[in-house]
């Protein structure tokens, strides 16, 4: 029932390379495979955070990537991929989350009090973290790029070396494009709601 | 937008904000845009909202940070619903998360008795061979039938979950019930014994623990029996090897975890020198562990902890604890020193060898203390034939002891012999009272279950977590409550009730109509204690259960009204109808807020006496109903 783990990693590290070499059906076999173990080790960070543990996106997706990947035939353009996917899936269960989460909505008459409860600002930055998927996703259309750089950095917790490396620019446009893309979203998020 | 378009905006922009000057960035702006007034707004636009998401560091950080608070208590992410059929139980409620998955109280349908269902994690399933070895481990260490070892029923798979069903403990873990409380010697040996007696049985079927912690000893809320829970499981969940490692070879006896900044790890806190090292470990690592929790009862803080796992790990390896005697219970006895001492030796070859000799050791101390306690009360009190004896306060006792009969903490050995007459004699009728009053409510230790205090008490205090840039940073921690908070601190509030009643907490807020305060309602509350006012003795609330409660931008002090009675309260019962976390518990009925506010102002007089801890504060009072206002200052 449960695939034994060797076999994985070599099916995992496998589909890496094939999806590396261009083949676009080689993501969608990975991409199932990788979601199970981020989430589960979101899960896993999410409760641990309770107990005062900081979190770190980028350990989380190293410890699936040593967890999933085949480590005796590591190459490095394999690890920088398994990044890119898993900033992608990242977003998606990040976004699934937040989604679920603002089902609830707050009650009427909202009076200014001056102690309450987190949950219900919550909602606030959650329904602003909703708001910033929509943006980015508009972005994707005007800039597929652009709106990739804020996918592997904000969503990935990738570097701009390593960004550079999986979107083969330099570093400098890497800077470039964050930039422009995070004006444009703040505007998109604040500016536009006001005019 | 058209892409030559939008490169040429992008073009001017990123060229403008490489310039530091602010007249520069508009001088390359207005050159670059010529006639062009779209581009040129569009540019300016883009530039604003550079700068000001700069300083607003937007999406600076991650976003699992961002939103991770938010998921905590997520319902949805657990794996089983309330009510919901799997495999022969039916789940009736969460009790927890753990390391290795959430648990669950169920009923089992075959046997109609409810369990506490433990669901693994995949990956700790997975592992064939090490769940082999648990299943087989669990068999043995519950055929022990030890009472101290919690019983494990069955492992098994359902729906692809692999779950292990163990007796339920109602009660609560030692780490939640030291919270908030000191504990006296006496139960501090309590349960010091009944952990080693757990162990001392395991260890003699050549099964070590290798995971002791408060988190995994429960206390039995009915009887205050303790149950050592997770045996075997420590190695099952221990991380696997990377594959650099050779995985297989020395991983009996080994123990891996990771130091990583960021990594998973479980505490570190109670692990043996030689544990933090990765040698091998036996039951000498237990019993060093066991010695860590009871430095801790005694100390109400841990022996080791740094910052960070590494600190402390090397504290662990390198430091002496802080001793007994200092570390806030100047009391202790000598011989609880130099055992919590002997257990805690670097060297396992200088350690306890066994759980047995520590546990006799333990034992012994205990007979002792109650046997001077005992000579004490009877030499106090050789007319307490005619009744319940009528002290006060443990002082009293021993004062009146040590007028009556000179210097008997110092001759002590002989003085047994002749107050056994004494003993025998009046512990017919003293004896014997204390006894029974003891096993009908053994967390009190004898003298103060004599006399039951009529009076409402209470302990609160307040676990802060701390926030910086928006971010939780630090593990949260417990004070008494007597500080400045910064305005973005957030905070909970525990409360713990010496005897059980009806505990309303009310924020006090700016008078409104009726020439009346506002007041909100901050407890009861559906995320704290399930909605309802009425807790148990003893029983800690924590308000709110999941999530915390934070301060308006607008400096000042709180007034947080606590109101506990063991009856029920009239001028009260209106507030339930704000209790909605989602209206704020604002109550904007005039009429309720002026009955509150006459309530509260007619029993000014009284308000509780506050007892400052480090940890927390305990409020006394001579009234039927506790009230005391606690003030919140911040930022
Ligand atoms: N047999 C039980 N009866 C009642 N409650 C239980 C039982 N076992 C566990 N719990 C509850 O579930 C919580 C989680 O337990 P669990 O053992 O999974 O976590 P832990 O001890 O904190 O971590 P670890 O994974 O290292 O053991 C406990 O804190 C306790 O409140
Ligand atoms: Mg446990």
């Amino acid at each position: 029932m449960k695939k034994a783990p060797p076999r994985q990693e070599h099916e995992i590290t496998q589909l890496l390379a094939e999806w590396r070499d261009g083949n676009q059906a080689a993501l969608d076999e990975l991409y199932p495979l990788v979601y199970d173990e981020l989430h589960r080790l979101a899960r896993r960070y999410m409760s641990r955070e309770r107990k005062g543990h900081t979190l770190q996106t980028t350990a989380l997706i190293n410890e699936a990537y040593v967890r999933l990947v085949d480590q005796r035939n590591v190459q490095w353009a394999n690890r920088s991929h398994f990044f890119a996917i898993s900033a992608q899936i990242m977003r998606r269960i990040l976004i699934d989350h937040a989604r679920r989460q603002t089902y609830a909505k707050r009650g009427g008459g909202a009076r200014q009090v001056s102690l309450e409860e987190t949950a219900i600002v919550v909602q606030d930055d959650l329904s602003e973290f909703l708001r910033l998927d929509e943006a980015l996703k508009a972005l994707a259309e005007l800039d597929p790029r652009r709106s990739q750089v804020v996918e592997l950095k904000y969503f990935g917790g990738l570097n701009n070396d390593e960004i550079a490396g999986v979107l083969k620019i330099s570093k400098n446009t890497v800077i470039r494009d964050w930039n422009m893309a995070r004006a444009w979203l703040h505007h998109q998020l604040t500016g536009s709601a006001s005019t | 937008m058209k892409p030559e378009r939008w490169q040429q905006i992008s073009r001017i922009f990123n060229r403008a904000i490489s310039l530091d000057d602010a007249a520069a960035r508009a001088a390359y702006v207005r050159e670059n845009c010529g006639t062009d007034d779209d581009l040129k707004a569009e540019v300016e636009k883009l530039i604003e909202s550079h700068e000001q998401a700069e300083d607003d560091d937007f999406i600076g950080g991650l976003a699992v940070e961002d939103v991770a608070e938010h998921f905590t208590g997520d319902e949805e992410e657990r794996a089983l619903q309330k009510g919901q059929q799997f495999g022969d139980y039916l789940i009736l409620d969460h009790l927890g998360i753990g390391g290795m998955g959430q648990v669950y109280l169920a009923q089992d349908a075959r046997l109609d008795r409810t369990v506490a269902l433990k669901i693994l994690s995949a990956d700790v399933a997975a592992d064939e061979r090490r769940m082999q070895r648990f299943r087989q481990e669990a068999k043995v260490t519950s055929s022990l039938n030890q009472p101290n070892i919690l019983t494990i029923f069955e492992s098994g798979e359902v729906d692809g979950l692999t779950f292990i069903a163990a007796e339920f403990v109602d009660g609560e873990t030692l780490r939640d019930y030291l919270r908030g409380k000191r504990l006296k010697f006496g139960e501090i040996l309590d349960i010091g014994i009944q952990v080693l007696a757990a162990l001392d049985a395991a260890h003699e079927a050549k099964i070590v623990h290798r995971d002791m912690k408060p988190e995994n000893v429960m206390i039995r809320k009915r009887d205050h029996v303790v149950k050592v829970l997770d045996f075997g499981l420590a190695k099952v969940t221990e991380k696997k090897k990377s594959a650099s490692g050779e995985e297989g070879l020395h991983e009996e006896s080994r123990t891996e975890f990771k130091t990583a900044p960021g990594l998973i790890m479980g505490t570190v806190n109670y692990m043996s020198p030689e544990q933090t090292q990765a040698k091998a470990v036996d039951a000498r690592s237990d019993i060093w562990s066991t010695g860590v929790i009871i430095y801790e009862m005694i100390a109400g803080t841990k022996p080791f902890g740094g910052t960070t796992s590494a600190h402390t790990i090397v504290q662990i390896l390198e430091k002496d604890p802080a001793p007994l005697a200092h570390a806030g219970a100047p009391e202790v006895p000598q011989e609880l020193q130099r055992i919590v001492a002997k257990s805690m030796a670097k060297d396992p070859d200088e350690r306890y060898q066994t759980a047995k000799d520590m546990l006799i050791d333990l034992r012994n101390l205990k007979k002792r203390l109650e046997l001077d306690a005992e000579i004490e009360r009877s030499a106090a009190y050789p007319t307490a034939v005619f009744g319940p004896p009528a002290i006060t306060t443990i002082e009293d006792a021993k004062r009146t002891a040590e007028s009556t009969v000179a210097g008997i903490s110092k001759t002590k050995a002989a003085l047994i012999v002749a107050l056994v007459a004494i003993v025998a004699s009046v512990a017919a009728v003293v004896g014997i009272y204390v006894w029974r009053g003891k096993r009908n409510t053994p967390i009190v230790p004898p003298p103060t279950s004599v006399t039951p205090p009529a009076q409402p008490r209470l302990t609160y205090w307040i676990t802060v977590q701390k926030y910086k840039d928006g971010k939780p940073y630090e593990a949260p921690f417990d004070l008494a409550g007597e500080i400045n908070f910064e305005a973005d601190y957030q905070i909970r509030l525990s409360i713990r009730g010496l005897q059980a009643g009806y505990l309303y907490v009310l924020n006090e807020g700016p008078t409104g109509a009726g020439n009346a305060p506002e007041y909100v309602v901050i407890f009861p509350s559906p995320t704290a204690n399930d909605g309802s006012e009425f807790v148990a003795a003893n029983q800690r609330v924590q308000i709110p259960n999941e999530t915390w409660l934070k301060f308006d931008k607008e400096q000042g002090v709180e007034k947080l009204w606590l109101i506990f009675s063991e009856q029920a309260l009239p001028e009260l019962a209106g507030v339930k109808a704000f209790t909605n976390p989602r209206n704020r518990g604002l109550i904007d009925d005039a009429q309720l807020n002026k009955t509150i506010d006459s309530f509260l102002s007619s029993r000014l007089s009284e308000t509780a006496t506050p007892e400052k801890g480090d940890t927390f504060t305990a409020l006394k009072t001579a009234s039927k109903t506790l009230i005391y206002p606690i003030r919140l200052e911040h930022h």
